[in-house]
């Protein structure tokens, strides 16, 4: 309960923002190589949106609906494509939302000193092996995504967006 | 000691009830009564199949605090007993993923074209582009870089969904819950039922429904409905037997007399039926009450003080009525057989008494009141018979039946809008049939088969490929030369900048393919498949869109009861006529045979209660079973009363003694009029139709 209200607590301080500018760190065990790439992410009430302003793409999931855009128009992706990215924004949604009965669902919580690690329990299990977020005076620094195949993604949260 | 002859009789057969109360066994299954043995034993195999134990359970909207509900209820029910899975989401669970990794060569689409070396370089290096230029993650497959096997999961899927969420059509989000409580299961149904409310009542915007709710929720209903019945029907007996007749002794040595009835028609009809059902029994006894008539004609006509052994009124009513039943226990449905069976030994037993025990009771005398019954009757026979013709005339004109065995019980709204509810949100219209073959490999086939003919069917077949195609598909990988091409992948992989050896291992999941019979499908019971084995059989559940098409398939059977009893209906029907031809043929004869030249009089007593009663009933509602069971009833209770008013020497002690029957019977049937419950309420309604109809008969017929 302590551990969950740590998180609870840390994630509510952070999100008291809602738009943020992040570096995603993404791991690619296939190439050996790390790419980098520089977006801002909104959380709204009913979901969130991922803008990269370099390649001008966008996407954003509301009320469960996926949209791609690349260069303000909607491109359609592939059902497994989908699939995948809404995983994904489920689990970002859910660690913004620090919902404390919906983590401890979905999640083992174990903190190592400033590292909060969860670990998932159902069928998350079978894409990812933990989550790590990271936190530094008291607002949450870093997501870290370690998936079963090797590869990892790294959100670093910077700022709140003016 | 010969006074208390009725009482040791009785005493006797409790003890007898005691003796052998661990064999005494009464079936509460309904479907019993009405399906055929066939049909009964499939809809056993498709409760063993899971079929009717899913639970839903609704969340409206589709916002933030709706999905917060969907996973607080989801892990909440997981705790639950007898709930063995609870699926909100389309993530296929671990076991499913294990069975799709092990047998994704086959289940998948394979590409069976050699690719040539420079396509081999052109798709490998589109991967590593993809991995550095693409905003989206997507991982790479190091078992098969070069998609050559493609597995579509989506339309598989028997559920509509937002995101990886299920829902319910535009209504919300939707939770199926697999529980192991079945609609017959009565004390785990109200367990369940209980947990599951207790839970759901800590949020709003949450609805909830299984088929098991109706066995919960209207058992309940159908006890305190049953109770105030039983209540009425016993202070109207009271008041016949003892306000109007005035004699205590004669009331308690009739009440022991009908219960020794009861108890020797009870045993013998559990000994001739395996499953002698409840619902026969509680039919049995009020039919039991019918021979009150004997007793109260012997009563007004003092024949117990008389020298007579035997009246001939009775006797006749007696045989008439016996033969009728005895021909409908015959009757290949299962209800009126037990049913007319019971009747025939419980009558014969209580005939048995009221004749040749009640005469050594001691019973009090009958004074006749001669101002009781004025006689003013005015209309003739044969006006009565032409009106009864016409009357079924008019009644086999609008007649129609009503094959939904649902709707003759008790009507719970709340929960039929509940369950109405979930149907029309649901845009998937598939109904249940059960395949079956003599092997497992077989029943893969058949359902590929259904699928074939049923495009949008939903089955194991989704998920299975047939023996054959597996077959196939395997000879197709062996004669494909994959170690050259995982030899040319890690080559060209590592000069295009992929880590050495990434794909070593790419194809090697070839090197053992799966075996072509799967034996255990309980990955499957997430998506509410699964398969079953009897002695002889395998059996599973596929959904199909028209079960007319699937019918034409000697595998398949359709398991919807209410299909079910529409299918055995039509036979039940011309059953039904054939030996309701039978008995009143035999009721003609012997009509003639005690009546003689009173055949007309004697007959209005059968045929104007039925026709009235039709006639009244076809003009506002559909019949159903239980409507055509009562008016044979109220034929058996028009024989007797037809052969006393036709051979009657004391017209006024006859009248009274019919009048008192009719308000027993009245006390044992007509109170069901006062019943929610369909099924007993048309009894009511019929039987009260009916008496009235003779009643008018008594007052008016000359």
């Amino acid at each position: 309960m302590f551990k969950i209200s740590i998180i609870i607590m840390v994630l509510s301080l952070s999100i008291m923002a809602k738009n943020f500018n992040f570096t995603e760190l993404r791991y690619s065990d296939a190439i050996g190589k790390t790419i980098e790439l520089q977006g801002q992410i909104t959380f709204s009430k009913d979901g969130l949106s991922i803008l990269y302003p370099k390649s001008k793409r966008a996407l954003k999931y509301f009320d469960d609906t996926l949209l791609y855009e690349l260069n303000n128009e909607v491109v359609e992706l592939d059902f497994m494509q989908q699939q995948y990215m809404i995983q994904y924004f489920e689990i970002l949604i859910l660690l913004h939302n620090g919902d404390e009965s919906s983590l401890g669902s979905e999640f083992d919580i174990n903190k190592k000193q400033e590292v909060i690690v969860l670990t998932p329990k159902g069928t998350l299990k079978n894409y990812i092996n933990k989550i790590e977020l990271f936190k530094e005076n008291k607002l949450l620094e870093y997501v870290k995504l370690y998936l079963n195949n090797n590869d990892s993604i790294m959100i670093t949260i910077h700022d709140k967006v003016k | 000691m010969i006074k208390l002859s009725n009482y040791i009789i009785l005493f006797i057969l409790l003890i007898i009830g005691v003796i052998f109360k661990d064999s005494i066994h009464i079936s509460t299954n309904l479907l019993s009564l009405f399906g055929s043995k066939d049909a009964i034993e499939k809809i056993s195999i498709a409760d063993n199949l899971g079929y009717s134990k899913e639970m839903l359970i609704a969340v409206k909207g589709f916002d933030k605090e709706s999905k917060t509900k969907v996973q607080e209820i989801s892990s909440k029910l997981e705790k639950i007993q007898n709930i063995l899975f609870v699926q909100s989401s389309i993530v296929p669970s671990s076991e499913i993923k294990a069975y799709y990794e092990k047998n994704y060569s086959i289940l998948s689409n394979f590409t069976d074209t050699p690719l040539s070396s420079s396509l081999i370089q052109t798709k490998l290096q589109e991967l590593y582009d993809e991995q550095l230029n693409n905003i989206f993650y997507t991982p790479v497959d190091k078992n098969d870089p070069l998609k050559l096997f493609e597995f579509d999961k989506n339309n598989n899927l028997n559920m509509s969904h937002k995101g990886s969420y299920i829902t319910l059509g535009d209504y919300g989000y939707l939770i199926r819950v697999s529980t192991d409580v079945s609609a017959s299961q009565m004390d785990k149904a109200k367990k369940l039922y209980t947990d599951v409310q207790n839970l759901l009542n800590d949020y709003e915007n949450v609805t909830s429904f299984a088929p098991f709710y109706y066995t919960v929720e209207n058992s309940t209903k159908i006890k305190d409905d049953l109770s105030w019945i039983i209540i009425l029907s016993s202070l109207i007996l009271l008041m016949v037997y003892y306000l109007l007749i005035k004699n205590i002794k004669l009331l308690s040595h009739t009440l022991v007399a009908l219960m020794s009835s009861m108890l020797v028609a009870g045993y013998a009809s559990m000994i001739l039926f395996a499953n002698f059902n409840a619902l026969s029994l509680a039919f049995g006894m009020s039919i039991t009450a019918v021979s009150i008539d004997y007793l109260l004609h012997y009563h007004f006509h003092n024949f117990y003080k008389s020298k007579k052994s035997i009246d001939k009124n009775v006797l006749y009513g007696y045989i008439t009525t016996v033969i009728a039943f005895g021909i409908f226990s015959f009757i290949p449905i299962a209800l009126i057989s037990q049913i007319s069976f019971f009747a025939v030994v419980s009558l014969s037993f209580a005939y048995l008494l009221f004749t040749f025990v009640f005469p050594h009771l001691d019973i009090d005398e009958y004074t006749q009141n001669k101002d009781l019954i004025h006689n003013n009757k005015k209309v003739k026979a044969y006006i009565f018979s032409i009106l009864s013709i016409l009357l079924f005339a008019y009644s086999a004109l609008n007649i129609n039946f009503d094959n939904d065995i649902k709707n003759l019980d008790y009507q719970n709204k709340k929960l039929l809008e509940t369950q109405s509810m979930f149907d029309s949100f649901n845009k998937s219209k598939l109904s249940p049939v059960i395949v079956q073959a003599k092997t497992s490999a077989k029943l893969i086939d058949n359902l590929h088969i259904l699928k074939n003919n049923s495009k949008n069917s939903y089955s194991l077949a989704n998920f299975v490929k047939s023996k054959s195609f597996c077959q196939q598909r395997k000879k197709q990988l062996q004669n494909y030369d994959f170690k050259r091409l995982n030899k040319e992948i890690n080559i060209k992989a590592s000069k295009i900048g992929f880590r050495d050896d990434y794909f070593k291992d790419a194809y090697t999941f070839l090197d053992e393919l799966p075996k072509c019979e799967i034996k255990n499908f309980d990955m499957l019971k997430q998506f509410s498949l699964s398969t079953y084995k009897d002695k002889d059989s395998y059996y599973s559940i596929a959904l199909v869109e028209d079960t007319d098409i699937a019918n034409k398939f000697d595998f398949i059977s359709i398991i919807s009861a209410k299909e079910i009893f529409a299918k055995v209906a039509q036979q039940m029907y011309k059953d039904l006529l054939l030996y309701a031809s039978i008995v009143i043929g035999s009721i003609f004869i012997l009509l003639i045979l005690s009546v003689k030249g009173k055949i007309l009089y004697a007959l209005n007593y059968i045929i104007f209660p039925l026709s009235v009663t039709l006639a009244i009933l076809v003009s506002y509602t559909d019949l159903n079973i239980m409507h055509i069971f009562s008016l044979i009833i109220l034929m058996a209770i028009g024989i007797d009363y037809g052969i006393y008013m036709s051979n009657t020497q004391k017209p006024n002690n006859t009248m009274l003694a019919i009048k008192y029957s009719i308000l027993s019977t009245f006390a044992a049937f007509g109170v069901l009029i006062f019943s929610t419950i369909v099924a007993l309420n048309s009894i009511g309604v019929v039987i009260s139709i009916g008496i009235c109809a003779i009643f008018i008969l008594i007052k008016v017929m000359k």
